[in-house]
């Protein structure tokens, strides 16, 4: 023991000193020992601990979650996941994954089958973890496969779930597909600790929601022998699956707009104006996510994005059309609020508005006659609008239409979403370097010109009116459940502004829409239905400008590229709406004749359905498409 | 108690500072590797929260620097017994997780008093032995009252179960026991006590604690059980090489076959991506730090600033030789930290603290007049 010494006649500094160097000693013996372990571990056994952490005796297993479903409003299921057989290499004892993959590809040639093309399989393949070589293969490959398993050592096949689409192209643009994670995507997210082979979602409601449905990787560690064969598992952890997802759309209303809007290209974007729920979203012509499944093939994915008619586009959030006379609205409604007329304002339309030397013309080549602001929305004259146009001035149309949500995106649940353009002086100087003329605001004023929106921007508009004045954000996700059943989120109306506009004045208009369908010389008129309750506006948007001469003007017509988009958007019923349907076809003509119908369609599903009582909406959707049980 | 000393700016240990600032930051990086590959997305990432813990141990840390260490050693009781108080709200209101109970929760943080008693430990005996100074080796009856001092939170502890932390606070009497001496008759007796009391502890021993001690003695014999934890360990540890796999590169940490791998097993991430140099690195920071804890110790003014620095030297020293030592596969399994690498604001937290008290008795021997 250490001596205590002189300590009672008072502490003197460094009396320890003796004790400090025993201290030292210890310390040192004691962490040197630490480092000569260290020592023992990495350098001398260190080759003997890597093999046997990479190599022959341990080997991992990764076990695929269950990606989330999505499901309708309904809890229909939309997506699913269904088993398919994938050839996986474990290089083990090969390591040459060129020479397996040569073999593969003999055997499949001697049976006329084909190996998809790798981009490049030998980089990043460690000692110990499975390559991927083919996907969702038929049974037939499996079987060649299989009877050779011999022949290919390392080879095996394995069983993973893959997504089933189960209304193909009917909501590939809402749901989207997964696809493998790319190299970039593995770089730029590496702390989603996603692994070379794992499937994430590429598009749509797979991508904006993936970090929810992808659920988590679980692994095994299996001990292997010199053969190859397993041992025994030496630690598990399981798999999480994804979360499940409940959309607001409602697969009749979507299946009715789908199927009106037939093989023409377009887009419909209905909506609950009480709440900004999406209950249908639908763009054309569309594509089939079930190609996504195996990995797309070359051929399929070339003919895919060259198809001219652009498959891929989601039309109904980022096709960009103008509005047309459906954006009388915004301009009727600034004029109100700005006091520069009352409803009773009229102004004579002889067919022709007179704008310096140029002269811009009504659709009604005959003109209106004397019309006031009601009839002008109800015949959709334009002068009337071009006179309007000229009293409030670009800016001022631009501030109304920014405070209906145009001009910018609305923030839906969905990625790649556009936000049209709301042109305006400032605009046109910094963007294209030319000052404002003011025939441009007349155009502006009927929806022509620089004005651009989308399909579910136009439904919101619509959306604002027909609920008094609220603008809501469109919402595609009702709520996340775990996958056992547990409600993870529900999702709640987004309130995102109110409208600018007077509860008076938004009435004055929304009779004026209702005289559109209900009216006689309604420009909707064919919507009528008995119950009278469907109030819209029919749009014929330019795709070019309208040939001053009458010969070119008919000329057009004929040619399909050049044909003018039909827009038709309305909502239902009159006095409490619960829908607001918004369509646009592309060169189809006339909104009244060529949009009218589609919204007709989808407007008489969902009243259809509403009579339904819900005993037998059950029985309809049991019957018509498999459902899982509410929790 | 609190005066802003311009000296105490002037002769700030910077030394001390710095190394736990390496130290921790080293610590953050490696969390961030453990937490790289599999973590729930939805939750705060582990290397976020590890960073909270720093910076508030940073506060603690300031908080110990500005209070001199007299008013502390004063007060010592008084610390020590709220810390017991706080060790017993664990009993009625503590939270459990696998299966022991040794955590409060305070607004969403969860706090481990058993941590916080380690260093009130220290505290409290420093004063004892300062006010019962004998100049010769103490006798076993002369120590009666600090064994008390010990056993009370001894005894919580080992029942939460906590093996680890109560080996620790056991370590921490015996070596400040030693180090004011102890009489050699005294000695042979507590040795021998020791040796019959041996067996007797091992029968209060929960099963899983018994398990662990037995497969440290072979490991190999039960690779599915308890031994998996060592084995995985080790060929963590030996697979990283003499340079390691590098950051984020581990296999076994990043595939999770490490059970505990941010908390006491976090040197086998460290060393499977860093290899020999950087374990070797570490290992020599520790030294250092510990070192120079030896020093304040040395160069103190006075009697109880000497013992405390001498505690909390040996606390950090202790820590890190039984973890790594545990993670290495030369001392069983028992659940003890490594100081500033381990995942867990308690430790954290009280291990900066108790640094901060480090500094203050540093600084203090040239501003107090012996």
């Amino acid at each position: 023991m250490w001596k205590i010494g002189d300590r009672l006649g008072g502490y003197e500094p460094g009396q320890f000193k003796q004790r400090f160097r025993m201290l030292f000693i210890i310390v040192s013996v004691a962490l040197s020992l630490l480092v000569m372990r260290l020592w023992y571990l990495q350098v001398i056994k260190g080759d003997e601990l890597r093999q046997r952490s990479e190599n022959n005796s341990v080997r991992l297993r990764k076990i695929k979650p269950m990606r989330g479903l999505i499901m309708d409003e309904d809890r229909r299921v939309l997506v699913d996941n269904q088993p398919s057989f994938d050839i996986v290499f474990i290089p083990n004892r090969t390591k040459d994954i060129r020479k397996v993959i040569e073999k593969i590809k003999a055997l499949y040639t001697e049976r006329s089958l084909k190996f998809p093309a790798l981009t490049s399989p030998s980089d990043r393949v460690k000692p110990f973890v499975p390559v991927l070589l083919e996907r969702n293969i038929s049974m037939e490959k499996l079987a060649v496969v299989e009877t050779h398993a011999l022949e290919l050592p390392g080879v095996v096949t394995e069983v993973t779930p893959v997504r089933q689409y189960l209304n193909g192209e009917m909501t590939a643009q809402i749901i989207g597909f997964t696809g493998e994670v790319s190299r970039e995507d593995l770089d730029r997210n590496i702390a989603l600790h996603l692994a070379p082979g794992d499937m994430i979602g590429k598009f749509g409601i797979e991508k904006f929601l993936d970090d929810h449905l992808r659920g988590k990787n679980g692994a095994e560690q299996v001990e292997v022998n010199v053969a190859g064969k397993e041992v025994r598992s030496l630690g598990r952890i399981p798999a999480e699956s994804g979360d499940n997802v409940v959309l607001t759309i409602n697969s009749a209303i979507q299946e009715a707009a789908w199927t009106a809007i037939g093989n023409r290209a377009g887009a419909v974007a209905v909506l609950d104006p009480r709440s900004g729920a999406v209950l249908a979203l639908v763009s054309s012509p569309s594509f089939d996510p079930n190609l996504f499944n195996g990995g797309i093939s070359f051929d399929d994915w070339e003919s895919l994005s060259n198809d001219p008619r652009h498959p891929m586009e989601n039309r109904s959030i980022s096709g960009q059309y103008p509005p047309g006379s459906t954006y009388k609205v915004v301009v009727a409604a600034a004029a109100l609020e700005e006091g520069l007329i009352t409803p009773e304002t009229s102004f004579y339309c002889n067919g022709a508005f007179k704008m310096g030397d140029r002269t811009f013309r009504c659709w009604q080549e005959k003109g209106h006659g004397n019309v006031n602001l009601h009839r002008a929305i109800v015949e959709s004259c334009d002068v009337y609008f071009y006179n309007l146009g000229k009293m409030l001035g670009v800016d001022r149309i631009a501030a109304y239409a920014r405070a209906f949500g145009l001009g910018a995106p609305l923030g839906i649940d969905l990625n790649r979403e556009k936000g049209g353009l709301i042109p305006t002086k400032q605009w046109k100087l910094s963007r294209l370097r030319q000052s404002w003329q003011m025939g441009e605001t007349i155009s502006i004023a009927i929806g022509q010109g620089y004005n651009l929106v989308t399909p579910i921007q136009l439904a919101n508009v619509y959306a604002a009116l027909a609920n008094g004045g609220t603008l809501y954000r469109p919402r595609l996700i009702k709520q996340l459940e775990s996958s056992d059943g547990h409600v993870v989120k529900v999702f709640q109306p987004e309130k995102q502004g109110v409208l600018p506009v007077r509860p008076e004045n938004i009435k004055i208009i929304n009779q004026a829409l209702w005289g559109v369908v209900n009216e006689k010389g309604g420009t909707g008129y064919i919507l009528k239905r008995q119950e009278q309750d469907v109030c819209g506006k029919t749009g014929t948007s330019q795709v070019i400008g309208l040939p001053q001469d009458e010969k070119a003007r008919k000329a057009k017509r004929v040619s399909a590229d050049f044909r003018d988009h039909a827009l038709f958007v309305c909502f239902a019923p009159y006095g409490n709406p619960e829908i607001v349907v918004a369509v646009i076809l592309e060169h189809a003509g006339h909104g009244g004749a060529a949009a009218a119908p589609v919204a007709r369609k989808v407007i008489e599903t969902y009243f259809t359905l509403k009579k339904m009582t819900p005993t037998q909406q059950q029985a309809q959707s049991a019957a018509e498409i498999r459902g899982i049980p509410k929790p | 108690m609190i005066k802003l000393d311009r000296r105490l700016i002037l002769n700030f240990d910077w030394t001390l500072f710095i190394l736990v600032l390496i130290i921790s930051g080293i610590g953050l990086l490696n969390i961030y590797s453990t937490g790289f590959s599999l973590t729930d997305f939805r939750q705060t990432p582990l290397y976020i929260k590890q960073l909270q813990w720093i910076l508030i141990g940073l506060v603690g840390m300031a908080v110990a620097f500005f209070i001199d260490y007299r008013f502390l050693s004063r007060h010592a009781y008084i610390i020590y017994g709220i810390s017991i108080v706080l060790l017993l709200v664990v009993f009625t209101a503590g939270y459990a997780t696998r299966g022991s109970q040794r955590w409060i929760a305070i607004n969403g943080f969860t706090f481990q008093p058993s941590e916080l008693v380690k260093l009130t430990i220290i505290l409290a005996l420093a004063k004892y032995f300062d006010h019962h100074q004998i100049g010769r080796g103490y006798h076993l009856t002369e120590l009666l009252i600090p064994f008390t001092i010990v056993i009370i939170p001894f005894l919580f502890i080992l029942k939460q179960p906590d093996l680890g932390t109560a080996l620790v606070i056991l370590i921490l009497f015996l070596a400040m026991v030693f180090f004011v001496g102890l009489d050699w008759r005294s000695l042979l007796i507590a040795g021998a006590g020791g040796l019959v009391l041996t067996p007797i502890g091992w029968y209060f021993l929960k099963d899983y604690q018994k398990e662990r001690i037995l497969t440290f003695f072979g490991p190999e014999r039960d690779p599915l059980g308890s031994g998996y934890h060592i084995i995985q360990s080790m060929i963590a540890v030996g697979s990283g090489g003499v340079f390691g796999k590098g950051f984020l590169k581990g296999s076994q940490t990043q595939l999770k076959f490490l059970p505990e791998q941010q908390t006491d097993f976090v040197f086998s991430v460290f060393a499977e991506e860093w290899g020999f140099l950087g374990g070797m690195i570490l290992v020599a920071m520790f030294f250092s730090l510990i070192l120079w804890g030896l020093k304040i110790m040395n160069h103190s003014r006075d009697y109880p600033g000497a013992l405390i620095a001498f505690g909390i030297t040996m606390l950090i020293f202790w820590e890190v030789f039984i973890n790594i030592g545990m993670v290495l596969g030369i001392l069983p399994v028992v659940g003890i930290p490594l100081p500033f690498l381990s995942y867990g604001g308690s430790s954290m937290v009280v291990l900066m603290t108790a640094i901060g008290v480090l500094m203050n008795i540093s600084v203090r021997r040239f501003i107090l007049q012996s």
